[in-house]
């Protein structure tokens, strides 16, 4: 099929369907005007109930736990196939840092290195407080996990590719992944050893507010905290790895790309 | 609330631009944009939570790892183009 | 300026924009030349669904479902909420998991244009 007719094929059956969405807009229950009977239900009763006043969390890893499990279980597959894929062509052993070939080696400047040695450690604290405040203030392992993934990139544009790595240990974030992963299972699992349904609370609730109120659910965060900061950050090891050619005695310094 | 109206249109039209720009290294920039007008535009429907995940995700990693993937289609081309006599030029670069 | 905002051609834009979300992605999809380009236009697809789960959710004069500083009262829809966030985060690494296959597409086959790619041979 040429491009062109392709486009005249999608044309027309936009023009087909738009009646109809437009049918559907303006029938829709009225914009921020309507009932919706399981949030306001959440948002009554989850405070009593978890103990925990951030509801978003509290439905994360609670009332909705068992849904979050199969998210873990997505993003664990989604980052094992891309890691598969990308070592699959390159070799399983773990190379020296590489440096492009055919690239100019160009010395950052110092107030490049220094004021991305900053933001990095603020960024990467400030991931690890929303990790922590899941249950109280906007936050939790989601969140937090990229933006501590985002304060590691940081290292990354102020050291160089060599420095990353060093920072970087692929090791270190397999294991933070497949860790997190797995201790968001064990928390359902010990539900189920103590005679509970799969990832019933077991645990004290706490003090409303409090850090470490909502019981389980701190340790079902600490693990999708662990698992998303180690499945970003093992995806950009080996994209970056990727752009990197083995080159024979190749000195030290790399660059990004 | 009057927030809702402008970002709501700077989302779609930001979302306009990533189809439009052609060259994946443009789109790289539209696709940071777009990342950043939707966080404001989660924060305007009073969802802080959904906001903080856009904010690193969609303008610091997805970009990054676009970059990424382009740079090393590139540095294919310079190894791999002597082993292709089809001489089929790339719309990467 | 609450009483313009409740004009009903103002109130049907949230889902206007993520109809137009959808398709102008699609479209980018459908006529796209190169194959990164088109993981971009999957992204602008995805975030329509981002955009009409939470004005599903959204509420005139309600806060966050936060209530760290004030009791439980009017507050937006949590739900969508928690199902938008999990979504944003497991959308970013299938995005790499395509462009990893999208990698290995241009080693096997030297070209990333959806035009000249040739079925695989058995």
């Amino acid at each position: 099929m040429s491009p062109r007719l392709r486009r005249l094929l999608f044309l027309a059956c936009c023009a087909l369907v738009l009646p109809a969405v437009l049918h559907v807009a303006a029938h829709m229950p009225r914009f921020g005007d309507h009932s919706m009977p399981y949030g306001d239900l959440i948002n009554a009763v989850a405070l009593a109930e978890r103990h925990t006043t951030n509801m978003v969390s509290a439905i994360n890893f609670d009332y909705r736990g068992f849904d979050t499990l199969g998210e873990e279980m997505m993003l664990l597959c989604a980052v094992g196939g891309a890691t598969v894929l990308l070592r699959g062509s390159r070799g399983e052993t773990e190379s020296e840092p590489q440096r492009v070939p055919g690239r100019p080696i160009i010395a950052r400047a110092d107030s490049t290195v220094l004021a991305s040695r900053l933001f990095g450690a603020v960024v990467i604290l400030f991931g690890l407080y929303v990790v922590l405040h899941a249950m109280t203030t906007p936050g939790g392992g989601f969140q937090g996990g990229a933006i501590i993934a985002s304060g590691l990139l940081c290292v990354f544009l102020g050291e160089g590719y060599p420095g990353w790595r060093r920072v970087a240990p692929s090791e270190l974030f397999d294991a933070l992944e497949g860790g997190g992963a797995a201790l968001y299972a064990l928390c359902g699992f010990a539900s189920l050893v103590m005679g509970l349904p799969f990832l019933q609370n077991m645990l004290p609730f706490g003090q409303k507010g409090d850090l470490f109120s909502g019981g389980l659910m701190q340790f079902e965060n600490a693990g999708v905290g662990a698992a998303v900061t180690g499945g970003f950050v093992i995806l950009l090891i080996e994209f970056l790895e990727e752009t990197r050619e083995p080159v024979p005695d190749g000195d030290e310094e790399g660059d990004d790309p | 609330m009057s927030l809702l109206l402008p970002l709501l249109l700077l989302v779609a039209i930001t979302g306009t631009a990533i189809v439009f720009s052609r060259v994946p290294r443009r789109q790289v920039v539209a696709i940071a944009a777009n990342g950043i007008a939707l966080s404001l535009l989660f924060m305007a429907f009073q969802a802080p939570d959904v906001a903080f995940a856009e904010l690193a995700a969609g303008s610091a990693v997805t970009p990054l790892l676009f970059l990424v993937v382009l740079a090393s289609v590139r540095t294919d081309l310079t190894t791999e183009r002597v082993e292709r006599p089809d001489g089929e030029e790339d719309a990467a670069s | 300026m609450s009483a313009v905002l409740h004009a009903p051609p103002v109130t049907l834009l949230p889902w206007l924009v993520a109809a137009w979300l959808f398709g102008i992605g699609l479209y980018g999809i459908v006529t796209s030349r190169h194959y990164v380009h088109l993981i971009g236009c999957l992204g602008v697809v995805q975030a329509s669904t981002y955009v009409l789960l939470l004005a599903v959710g959204y509420r005139w004069n309600a806060t966050a479902p936060i209530f760290y500083s004030h009791p439980p009262g009017r507050a937006v829809d949590p739900v969508v909420q928690a199902l938008v966030l999990t979504d944003i985060v497991i959308g970013v690494t299938v995005t790499a998991l395509l462009l990893a296959l999208v990698l290995q597409l241009h080693k096997r086959k030297g070209t990333l244009d959806p035009e000249r790619v040739r079925p695989m041979q058995p």
